[in-house]
């Protein structure tokens, strides 16, 4: 990092560089004798595959020993992938039989020798997955979201206690954290540049997303379908607000250093329910479960909603704006903090009384966050954010238990008092687990 | 719709002991200029519901020497308790969507209370200054940009003419809000730098379809839940705190406006075309941002206040307080703003000052009209293209009668629904992140 020469480049990455020099010196911890890390990948979707290239592009070292799914095929096709790519093909070291699959894939892998797991399945299992994780001696790189619900959040938070015992790494996928961009700038704001912190606006609105139907070539249960197309079930994605947003959410965390103290908000589900080519696909998936009959069509569309504006107000008193949601045509994704002596869009620059602006440096955050990762590990000090990124995963929870129910709580109900349990603890191929779309007064649980 | 407070009877008799006081005064003193050779205000009242029928007891009791003296409602039914009250004769009662214009031609009287619903407003305001009448009208004051420019032209013409306009958005009447705001224009929470309002409720009546019931007779009676009639609710009633959130920028407007929103427990025919809750961030000068939000679900948290913030302190409506470097807590008295905007009408007239709220109410009505086009397509827009180029126009017919035929309105879905005049400029909503 330090030989691209810009004194924009973040402290962490300094760190970095230091820690690499300890690495160099021989205190590894993770694989006597040797800078190879072995690693493991869990999920094999979009992200997992981009995951095991960021990973590969962070450090020479690392070799992907074993590839698990849900579905056999998706573990397979990754391997393919990656053994047909002539910068990658020689550190793809997985046999047969370091592939993966089932309900349980998680708990196979967590036994493998691997001693870095990536996890990259849908977010509903990463309480349980990363927990077996942690208790067979593995380092994690888990992205986000870290649950859908409030108790899949607290296993989180307790594999990361587990962790801390056992000097074991957690870095989670949201990037920004390790951008020399926010870094540098995030460091400002914290030491005054812009005052007290008195508002804020995060935002991720985008235009939509996929809508998975019944692939040909795989045999699948409806449970496993729900699975394959995730992100449109709310126990198993957490929505959009969870799943996309809680980046942008994690930095108004970070800027206030800790989880808003109380919630409000509103949202719904305006268009998705009659988006045509969503429509005709869960009319398909219907057919396929349904002996051909489309009667029963609407559980298969899906229950998450397309826009949620929640108001977090943050122990200090300040309030501040969370805006998010899907519909054609759209794009917004950024953040701004607001202090009594300027603001901040908390990346680029600040504005006001102590104006500076980042000039630019820094690599690619998705392969710096695998770099800060395999250095912490190397260095023996693994670095551990697996309670700060359940809790933005469960601020990004509450605005949607707000929207959903109509109800304003605190942060303290929430860790206290919510029973909210969303995800099943044996899930097993069979009938789907459908829930009716949240209607804005549903009971807080 | 009418918000009331929870007044007690001794801060209601306080309240009129106040307006009698201000009364004897004007009355002793000033020249009347609104109708020469009498200082009797004769009040006609255009649309005797709930509201209206309130409104005139406001008037009524603000100010000694106002007399109700004519109504005119779309329906024969809605008068008939503001007439015995007040004890209006029979031939001084029109009724009919045309009535507005058999009140505002009668030459006695000198102020007229608009209150039907707001779809209706921008019309009857236009003749009523026409007419040469004093106007009081209930917010809010239309639901398209259309409606919106007949107002402010209504009020420029009412400048001219020497006439007074005021509204229902009585929080700037009332001494707990008035005292606040002066001391934020002083500069006691700094500069602003965020605000948030909110009209978080329940729900509100419903008059359900009659057999035989035509569409327009119907959606006229259940006025609230049609956009063309009430603006939304958004509109209709948020548009009190997005006026007090204009009020703390000195009037200054919002740049640019983000909108979403939706039906999503309301669902049911009875509740027309309308959404249950939006959500709106308003960008005012300097990129100032700020947050509403309103929702209308049964059973839902409360929440009907404003908060704005400055680089010194933080103003919050409820309790009345400002908390920071020039700590302040409203100690003045309690007056029912609902008289008191009535009380403030009257002297004005009598002192020959007339007040002139209408371009003020127009900007607010404005800013909820753009919230809602905002969350009804999720485009992001300037105020000045939506001024500009927004051709959105729900003004009802000259000639629409009860009896017409009148589909209730699709309910809006974001990527179907037209935002009227955005198509050229369709890609502009792209500008993103």
């Amino acid at each position: 990092m330090s030989s691209q020469g810009n004194k924009g480049v973040s402290g962490t990455s300094a760190g970095v560089a230091g820690a690499t020099v300890a690495a160099v010196l021989g205190q590894m911890a993770h694989a006597q004798g040797s800078d190879r890390i072995r690693v493991g990948m869990l999920g094999c979707g979009g992200r997992g595959n981009g995951a095991i290239q960021n990973c590969l592009d962070a450090d020479p070292g690392v070799e992907i020993i074993a590839l698990a799914d849900l579905f056999e095929s998706q573990a397979k096709g990754t391997r393919d992938r990656f053994m047909k790519n002539e910068k990658y093909k020689d550190r793809i070291k997985v046999n047969d039989d370091h592939i993966f699959s089932g309900f349980d894939c998680h708990e196979k892998i967590a036994k493998c020798e691997a001693e870095l797991l990536l996890m990259a399945t849908a977010p509903a299992f990463r309480g349980r997955q990363l927990m077996a994780a942690i208790k067979a001696g593995k380092h994690v790189f888990t992205e986000k979201p870290v649950g859908t619900d409030v108790a899949g959040c607290k296993e989180v938070m307790e594999a990361s206690r587990l962790a801390k015992e056992k000097n074991l790494a957690i870095v989670a996928g949201t990037q920004r954290r390790h951008q020399a961009g926010y870094v540098e700038t995030m460091k400002r704001i914290h030491d005054g540049a812009i005052g007290e912190l008195v508002g804020g606006q995060c935002y991720w609105y985008g235009d939509g997303i996929w809508f998975h139907g019944v692939p040909e070539k795989v045999q699948m249960s409806e449970l496993e379908w729900q699975v394959y197309n995730w992100y449109h079930f709310t126990w198993l994605s957490g929505d959009q607000i969870c799943e996309q947003h809680i980046h942008n959410i994690d930095v108004m965390n970070w800027c206030f250093n800790g989880p808003p103290a109380k919630f409000t908000a509103v949202g719904g589900r305006q268009w998705r329910s009659s988006n045509p080519e969503q429509v005709k696909t869960a009319k398909e998936v219907c057919g396929k479960f349904n002996n051909g009959s489309e009667e029963n069509w609407e559980k298969y569309n899906g229950d998450i909603w397309d826009h949620i504006y929640a108001e977090f107000e943050y122990p200090n008193g300040a309030r501040c704006l969370s805006f998010s949601g899907h519909s054609p045509g759209s794009g917004r994704n950024g953040e701004k903090i607001v202090g009594t002596k300027g603001s901040s869009d908390c990346n680029r620059g600040i504005t006001g009384e102590n104006a500076w602006s980042f000039q630019g440096g820094g690599i690619d955050p998705m392969v710096q966050e695998h770099k800060d990762l395999i250095a912490s590990i190397r260095s023996g000090k693994p670095l551990n954010e697996g309670q700060r990124v359940a809790e933005s995963t469960l601020t990004a929870i509450a605005a949607r238990m707000a929207a959903c129910t109509g109800r304003t709580f605190t942060w303290k109900w929430l860790m206290g008092a919510s029973k909210l349990e969303l995800v099943p603890r044996d899930v097993k191929p069979g009938p789907g687990l459908f829930h009716k779309i949240a209607t804005g007064r549903d009971e807080l649980v | 719709m009418v918000k009331r407070g929870n007044w007690t009877r001794r801060e209601l008799l306080r309240s009129s002991a106040v307006a009698a006081g201000s009364l004897v005064f004007s009355g002793a003193a000033g020249p009347l200029a609104f109708a020469a050779g009498s200082d009797t205000i004769r009040v006609g009242v255009i649309g005797c519901g709930g509201r209206g029928s309130e409104a005139a007891k406001n008037c009524v009791d603000s100010s000694p020497g106002v007399k109700i003296v004519a109504l005119a409602d779309a329906f024969g039914d809605r008068p008939q308790g503001v007439k015995k009250s007040f004890g209006v004769p029979d031939d001084r009662c029109f009724v009919g969507l045309d009535a507005y214009k058999q009140v505002l031609a009668l030459p006695d009287v000198n102020l007229v209370i608009l209150a039907t619903p707001p779809g209706f407003r921008p019309i009857h305001l236009a003749e009523a200054i026409k007419q040469g009448k004093n106007v009081f009208m209930e917010k809010p004051v239309c639901v398209c940009p259309a409606g919106y420019k007949m107002v402010v032209e209504a009020s420029e013409q009412a400048q001219q003419k020497g006439l007074a306009i005021v509204t229902g958005t009585q929080r700037r009447h009332q001494g707990v809000y008035v005292e606040a705001m002066k001391r934020i224009h002083d500069g006691a929470i700094g500069n602003i730098v965020s605000a948030q309002c909110y009209w978080n409720m329940g729900g509100l009546w419903v008059n359900k379809r009659q057999p035989g019931q035509g569409d327009v007779d119907w959606q006229i009676r259940n006025w609230l839940y049609f956009t063309w009639l009430s603006g939304d609710h958004i509109c209709e009633q948020h548009v009190h705190n997005l006026d007090v959130v204009n009020w703390a920028f000195k009037d200054a407007q919002p740049v640019e406006v983000h909108g979403l929103g939706g039906r999503q427990y309301r669902t049911g025919p009875e509740y027309g075309n309308i959404f249950d809750h939006f959500g709106v961030e308003y960008t005012y000068p300097n990129d100032v941002k700020t947050i509403s939000m309103c929702r209308q679900i049964e059973g839902t948290a409360d929440n009907v206040s404003e908060r704005v913030v400055g680089t010194k302190g933080v103003w919050r409506s409820e309790p009345g307080v400002i908390e920071g470097e020039k700590p302040w807590r409203y100690e003045g008295p309690s007056v029912d703003p609902y008289v008191q905007e009535h009380t403030d009408l009257i002297k004005s007239i009598r002192d020959g000052k007339p007040l002139n709220e209408g371009k003020r109410i127009a900007d607010s009505t404005l800013c909820a009209i753009m919230g809602r086009e905002s969350a009804y397509s999720r485009i992001r827009f300037q105020r000045s293209w939506f001024l500009g180029r927004c051709t959105l126009n729900l003004l009802p017919a000259e000639d629409l009668k009860l009896s017409d035929a009148r589909p209730v309105p699709a309910v809006a879905v974001p990527g179907q629904y037209q935002l009227p005049g955005w198509v050229q400029e369709g890609r502009r909503g792209k500008r993103g992140a």
